[in-house]
């Protein structure tokens, strides 16, 4: 006899089959027989699991052990190791996207943890193409109860009192809808189930119907007896082909049971369903067209009133609900309204299924509450944002949704509140979109579907959303003017107001909602010809120059070290930024999160090139741009950092007598006095200022602005314009019990001590304080002056640091620890001269504006512990209450620094501009050095206007290094880093070498030139 | 199969259009309705032709010009545009040396565009007649496009 002994569960939803089921099945199979196990273990195919990316799936049963992206080749392992031997296959077990952790249960993943189904609750757990399995999961009891022990009346309170609501988008009250038909005095009413499931990335009713067709087929002929019908449609799009045929088989396996047709369970109750197939046609999914194409004619809307409960199908009275809606029937009527209803908010109860796709670790269908976070949705279920990407947003509701975005996160999804911030619940298409989406791409796509898919019937539909499509194509390719946003609008008004059905109705909502939360990307497309995400492709040099906030050209000078033509290709680098020894060895690479080469063996490795090309000259200032004749005005610097020092440049460059102020004893600012000297040794911040003292830059160091003189002084003493750059060194000190007892210090200030030669002082045990760039440094410099234990602590966890990951590893390379989720309490004098800290413990909670979780303190669990210093670098701010104590009239802002237009450094004073860190608060030097190039020309359009139409750095051009665009990519491996060992690091200046001549010109060579355009 | 045999086997009335507009297109060498298919068609379930060209013309899997024995449908909704549709639709439309709508020379491919194939999970996806296939690159695309190229030849 034969005794199962193990079910091996395998997924043939649509998604997996593509993957492959098919072939893993007979794999299986074949297995078994090999190994006489073909008795004892069953493979079921069933519906969809949901977690369609990580598919084929395979689940062993009775453990649950859940197996990812299974090939036919591994079912041979698992028969062998698995069934025969007991040891289960650890290779292919899912992995915790935040912690990489392998997870064996499936019960344990949170994907699934955190779900509760009821519409999709035999997908994936039943074979769809076989009834006895869907009746031995309590299967067609809900139809019997209805028939047999409930009233129609009776069935009509139920769905009513449970508060369901229509799932395919509007969201109607179903039990209202059906109490409407049943009132209706005809003959001969009608059942439609709408499966035309059209809005893209929404999958939920294909997964249903192929994966439980059966609780479709209950749940109408239950409404059939509420509202009196004795036939039922369901409208399948004919893109689902699969779902046909398992619809067909189930409706063939019910007719032969008794569970369709006529005298139900005996009870004098007559119901057939048959299948409409539709041919290709959007807004089918609107119900007066699905039902005129159900008639077999156009697929049209018509205007309502008359209702389908009134006047539907055939003119008979009719109840259409879509797939999930029917789906969740049964389950309400077998456990009553009560339960369903306890689900959920006040208006939206039970679940909702999504369509998770887009940017996010875990893609697939997932039924949660209602009212759950849009942010849980997307970190918990969703597991995050693949590939340390920044969310961006989330395109709720198909092309008639909107786009919701980091500061939102927190909105519990309902049928209220979405609408409240522009879009809808749509059917429950769910795109996660990172940063490198452009939102006003993303608007010109949902247009050009919706222009496509308009029926054509109401020309504000058909000719509005055309004209709205050129408006916005016109912003993506650089043509776009400022009054096209005001149009845009407009349009809007008349499409919405001027259409028939909901397409129409809804058509400009993916304007409307990017414009309203995305304007600036509008405006930069305009203005700036700018597109941030570096996705339209018109406005754009090269990608990598594109993301570089200082434009640097890229392709040119990586090409130039490819012909071993290094002056060319660093006086390119300097047309746009003149610190490349610097940014060689601090940048943080914003080109490379762009770079398509990563497509294939990873990114460029940009920044060892350009570090390799400043290490070849002593000098470069004979490489500058040509600099233009003293022109006789004067302008004053104030701050010597990188802002301070490219605004200097770039001044002088064009003519005017730049001086640059600093209160230090030395010129460079952070770039001196906050970066290491293991990151950026003095030698090179030296070579780069001296330069720009060859080129004409006067620098006066001790020099306070605020005390030694005055911004009048100096306006007096004839500088025409002023350049306030002073940076953000002012320390924040949290309000701490112990923070000024000695041992204690603060990040910035210990960092620039150890950088002017102070001896200072760390014992063996350091705990710093803090996630960004200065803690992670504090916590290296503590090691090379002695300390060995030392722990970073971070409030948050790691994917929210704001420092270079590259930095984390490196100090974890050299011994640092970071212990995240806690925070310090206050520091306690000790009799022996040490401290004792007391540590707390943090958990997420909700999230912050800027899309990040906020840590929230556990209470009861801090814990004591016994350190010889702490370094405290929670962040920095500026102070410059000196400098605009002279009565300029200049304003700060709440963080200390000054108001200025981040755009062009302007202030409230015409002859002062302002910009680095003092405006931007900290950032990086590549940033600083966009922002002193943005204040060069502000200030030479002050005093010169319009003489000037371009700027060195603008207007990037292609390299005179020719590109052949048939050339085969081969597969070059990209250079290693060559970071120096811990050990070695310790005795020696710098960590990181430069790399070597062959291996630049290589590195070079994989450069893709995206700046080609043929 | 006939016009007359399709007509019967689903029946007379305006309801059964579609489905026997789909299968008279299966039917046809070049997966299109033929002009003396609808004037047949017209004739036995009393429409006009206009009517049946009209309602046939709204939907776009059917189409009035010839096409390839193999319909290759490139799904481009949001899941899979940003997965890297572009780059799969420029892939087979060097391979096949046809833009979107078109058919290839030897009457084998038609590569269009679709709505969402209702596959996101596995973006992106395309169709090629009734088979669906996910987690396209480029050389995949290409790939399966030749394969059953061979299979058509063979």
């Amino acid at each position: 006899m034969k005794t199962v002994r193990v079910q091996v569960l395998l997924c043939a939803g649509g998604s997996c089959i593509s993957s492959g089921t098919q072939s893993v099945r007979e794999a299986f199979e074949a297995s078994l027989v090999a190994h006489d196990l073909a008795d004892e273990v069953e493979i079921i195919t069933t519906g969809c699991m949901g977690m369609c990316e990580v598919g084929p799936i395979a689940i062993v049963y009775p453990e649950g052990v859940f197996y990812q992206k299974v090939k036919a080749a591994d079912a041979e392992e698992i028969v062998s190791e698995h069934l025969l031997k007991g040891r289960v296959v650890e290779r292919l077990f899912y992995r915790k996207p935040s912690t990489q952790e392998l997870i064996q249960a499936i019960s344990d993943i949170d994907f699934f943890k955190l779900q509760h189904k009821i519409a999709l609750r035999n997908c994936g757990q039943i074979d769809p193409e076989r009834i006895q399995e869907y009746i031995a999961m309590d299967g067609y009891v809900a139809l019997g109860k209805a028939l047999t022990e409930m009233t129609p009346q009776g069935v009509l309170d139920e769905i009513k009192q449970s508060g369901l609501r229509g799932r395919g988008g509007a969201g109607f009250p179903t039990g209202i809808k059906w109490s409407a038909a049943a009132a209706e005095t005809s003959d001969i009413k009608y059942v439609v189930c709408n499966a035309d499931e059209g809005d893209p990335g929404a999958f939920m009713d294909r997964s249903i119907l192929e994966g439980d067709p059966h609780s479709v087929l209950e749940a109408m002929s239950i409404c059939g007896y509420a509202i009196g019908a004795r036939q039922g449609y369901i409208y399948v799009r004919a893109e689902y082909p699969l779902a046909i045929e398992r619809l067909e088989k189930a409706i063939v396996q019910a007719r032969e049971l008794g569970m369709l047709g006529t005298d139900i369970f005996g009870s004098g109750f007559d119901f057939d369903i048959e299948i409409r197939m539709g041919a290709g046609a959007f807004v089918c999914g609107e119900e007066t067209s699905l039902m005129h194409s159900i008639e077999g004619r156009r697929g049209e809307p018509r205007p309502k009133p008359p209702f389908p409960a009134q006047k539907g199908l055939f003119d008979k009275p009719t109840v259409l609900n879509n797939v999930e809606t029917f789906a969740n029937v049964p389950t309400i009527i077998m456990e009553g309204a009560e339960a369903f209803a306890a689900l959920g908010t006040e208006k939206s109860k039970g679940t909702k299924v999504f369509a998770l796709a887009g940017d996010v670790n875990n893609t697939g269908l997932v039924e949660v509450p209602m009212g759950i976070s849009l942010g849980a949705i997307v970190y918990d279920v969703g597991g995050g944002i693949p590939n340390e990407k920044k969310f961006k947003a989330v395109q709720i509701g198909g092309p008639s949704g909107g786009c919701i975005p980091a500061p939102y996160l927190n909105t519990p999804v309902t049928y209220e509140s979405l609408p409240e911030l522009g879009a809808i619940m749509g059917s429950g298409g769910l795109v996660v979109m990172n940063e490198d989406t452009c939102m006003v791409d993303l608007a010109r796509y949902f247009l050009e579907f919706i222009a496509e898919e308009s029926c054509g019937k109401c020309t504000p539909c058909r000719v509005g959303t055309r004209i709205m499509l050129e408006l916005v194509t016109n912003i993506c390719e650089g043509r776009g003017t400022m009054q096209d946003l005001d149009r845009l609008e407009e349009l809007s008004d008349f499409i919405r107001q001027g259409s028939l059905c909901g397409l129409g109705q809804t058509a400009p909502n993916p304007v409307l909602s990017t414009l309203q939360y995305f304007r600036h990307e509008y405006i930069a497309h305009i203005q700036d010809h700018h597109c941030e995400a570096g996705v339209c492709g018109s406005m754009m040099f090269a990608p990598c120059t594109n993301a570089c906030p200082a434009a640097v050209n890229v392709p040119a000078y990586l090409a130039y070290v490819g012909q071993e033509r290094y002056e060319d290709a660093l006086r390119e680098h300097l047309k746009a930024n003149p610190f490349p020894s610097v940014c060689g060895r601090v940048c943080p690479q914003w080109c490379i999160k762009k770079c398509r080469r990563a497509d294939l063996e990873g990114p460029l490795a940009v920044r060892l090139v350009k570090r390799f090309m400043a290490d070849q000259r002593e000098d470069y200032s004979d490489l500058y741009p040509p600099k233009e004749p003293p022109n006789g005005k004067k302008v004053a610097v104030i701050g010597s950092g990188p802002a301070g020092l490219t605004a200097a440049y770039y001044l002088t460059l064009m003519g005017y007598k730049a001086t640059v102020f600093d209160q230090q004893p030395e010129a460079g600012g952070m770039l001196r006095y906050a970066i290491p000297d293991y990151r950026l040794p003095r030698e090179y911040v030296d070579k780069e200022i001296e330069g720009l003292e060859r080129l004409g830059v006067e620098i006066r160091t001790n020099v306070h602005v605020g005390k030694d003189t005055t911004l009048s002084n100096l306006q007096a003493d004839g500088y025409e314009a002023l350049y306030l750059a002073c940076g953000a060194g002012h320390e924040i000190k949290p309000d701490l019990p112990g923070i000024d007892l000695p041992g204690v210090y603060t990040g910035i200030s210990f960092l620039e001590r150890v950088a002017k030669g102070e001896d200072l002082k760390v014992g063996p045990d350091v705990v710093v304080i803090g996630g960004g760039d200065s803690a992670i440094d504090a916590s290296r410099i503590a090691r090379r002056r002695g300390a060995r234990n030392i722990t970073i602590l971070y409030r948050r966890t790691r994917s929210e640091m704001p420092t270079n990951p590259i930095e984390i590893r490196e100090a974890e390379v050299e011994g640092n620890q970071v212990e995240f989720l806690t925070n310090i309490g206050g520091i306690y004098a000790r009799d022996d001269g040490r401290l004792e800290i007391e540590v707390r413990k943090m958990r997420l909670g909700a999230f912050d504006k800027t899309g990040r979780r906020r840590p929230e303190e556990i209470r009861g669990v801090a814990e004591r512990r016994v350190v010889d210093n702490v370094i405290i670098a929670i962040g920095q701010r500026s102070d410059v209450g000196d400098i605009l104590a002279d009565g300029q009239g200049l304003q700060a802002d709440r963080w200390g620094g000054v108001e200025a237009d981040r755009k062009t450094g302007a202030t409230a004073v015409p002859f002062i501009f302002a910009g680095g860190d003092l405006v931007s608060g900290a950032a990086t030097v590549v940033e600083a050095i966009a922002a002193g190039q943005a204040g060069a020309r502000a200030i030479d359009q002050y005093l010169s206007p319009g003489v000037r139409q371009n700027y060195p750095w603008e207007h990037p051009a292609s390299p005179d290094v020719p590109v052949d665009p048939d050339q085969d990519i081969e597969d070059i491996a990209p250079v290693s880093d060559p970071l120096l060992s811990p050990e070695e690091r310790l005795i020696t200046l710098e960590v990181e070498k430069t790399i070597l001549p062959w291996e630049a010109r290589c590195e070079a060579g994989r450069c893709l030139r995206c700046d080609y355009k043929g | 199969m006939t016009v007359q045999e399709i007509v019967n086997k689903h029946g007379n009335d305006r309801e059964h259009l579609l489905v026997i507009l789909h299968d008279i297109q299966s039917a046809s060498p070049d997966n299109s309705l033929h002009r003396e298919a609808i004037d047949e068609l017209a004739r036995v379930m009393d429409i006009s032709v206009a009517d049946i060209v009209g309602t046939a013309s709204f939907y776009t899997m059917f189409s009035l010009q010839p096409r390839g024995r193999h319909i290759i449908r490139l799904c481009e909704s949001p899941p899979c545009y940003i997965a890297g549709e572009e780059n799969i639709l420029a892939a087979l439309e060097r391979r096949l040396g046809v833009k979107v709508g078109e058919t290839t020379p030897d009457g084998a491919f038609t590569l269009e565009t679709t709505s969402c194939l209702g596959a996101c999970g596995v973006a992106p996806v395309m169709m090629v007649d009734d088979e669906v296939y996910g987690h396209l690159t480029e050389d995949d695309a290409v790939r399966i496009v030749e394969t059953i190229a061979t299979g058509a030849a063979a």
